[in-house]
């Protein structure tokens, strides 16, 4: 006996079969856990502050829908959440290789090398917040905790010399 | 051609009589750019004034340094009224933009026929790159002087 009948008496199939599986459900466990590793740092990191976020997050996970609610709510509500989040981590990763004061044309290059989506905007969106300011020398940086507290709510501001 | 009343919003054309903005408003159109599109690159012939209406810009110097303007009224691509000259800047929209532009060639023709409306323009503009004075070389500087 040989060949596909030796296969077949061998459970050859099933087994190949199971081996697909296994290797399939594998590969499929490790994206999910890469796709939601961020989600459950940040859940954990902000799970102690606020409880409600945390509801909305596990929400998310099971529901794509419930998902896009949560991430409105939170932007209605101000928080800093969700994918905005991750991209102003990113960009403070960016920044610190860079060294403070930084030059704010070379941290959109290297954000948009480094495929951060819609950097311009999210620029724009610290900027406006105070988040991140402008020198009167041209460079930037990131403000300080008193300094954000300060700009919140104000018009905008990266540098008086910057508002014209 | 863009109306009177929207012009006169504009610091730059703020001083102006009715009379004078009424041949600006010939002359003006409306643009539109999106998010992430660079509206002037640095060293090209500079052929257009550029005036925000709505939107967000970054004012990007050669040597890296920049300015982000917020505000409607913000002018870019000054470099248009000082005939024949590059854009001294690259300027890329952080937000979708729209502008008020004027014709580089146009405008410096309309100016040194009016002087005294040039004046008024110059004056203003020259007020605006006051507050960019850090960012501004001594050769631009020298082109604006040559300008007015």
């Amino acid at each position: 006996m040989g060949g596909f009948s030796a296969i077949s008496a061998g459970n050859g199939w099933l087994i190949a079969a199971m081996g697909i599986s296994v290797v399939f459900f594998g590969l499929a466990s490790l994206a999910f856990i890469i796709t939601y590793f961020p989600r459950a740092i940040r859940w954990w990191n902000d799970h102690a502050k606020s409880p409600k976020y945390t509801v909305q997050l596990l929400r998310s996970l099971f529901s794509q829908r419930s998902r896009k609610a949560a991430v409105r709510a939170d932007t209605r509500e101000g928080h800093e959440t969700g994918e905005f989040d991750d991209v102003e981590e990113a960009l403070r990763l960016l920044t610190a290789h860079m060294k403070e004061p930084f030059k704010l044309p070379r941290l959109i290059e290297v954000a948009e090398q480094r495929g951060l989506a819609r950097v311009h905007s999210k620029i724009n969106r610290l900027l406006v917040k105070g988040t991140m300011v402008g020198g009167a020398d041209g460079l930037f940086r990131w403000a300080t905790p008193n300094e954000t507290s300060k700009q919140s709510g104000s018009e905008l501001l990266s540098g008086e010399s910057h508002k014209d | 051609m863009i109306p009177i009343d929207e012009l006169k919003k504009y610091e730059i054309l703020a001083e102006l009589d009715p009379a004078e903005l009424k041949f600006l408003s010939a002359m003006a159109e409306a643009t539109q750019a999106r998010e992430g599109e660079v509206l002037i690159q640095a060293g090209l012939p500079a052929r257009t004034l550029y005036i925000l209406q709505e939107g967000d810009l970054m004012v990007a110097f050669p040597d890296g340094r920049a300015i982000t303007l917020h505000k409607p009224g913000g002018v870019v691509g000054w470099s248009a009224l000082v005939s024949p000259a590059g854009y001294t800047a690259s300027v890329t929209c952080l937000t979708d933009c729209t502008f008020v532009t004027f014709s580089g060639s146009e405008l410096l023709r309309l100016v040194q026929r009016n002087v005294a409306m040039g004046t008024k323009i110059m004056r203003n503009i020259s007020k605006v790159l006051s507050r960019r004075l850090p960012f501004l070389q001594e050769e631009d500087r020298q082109r604006l002087r040559k300008g007015r």
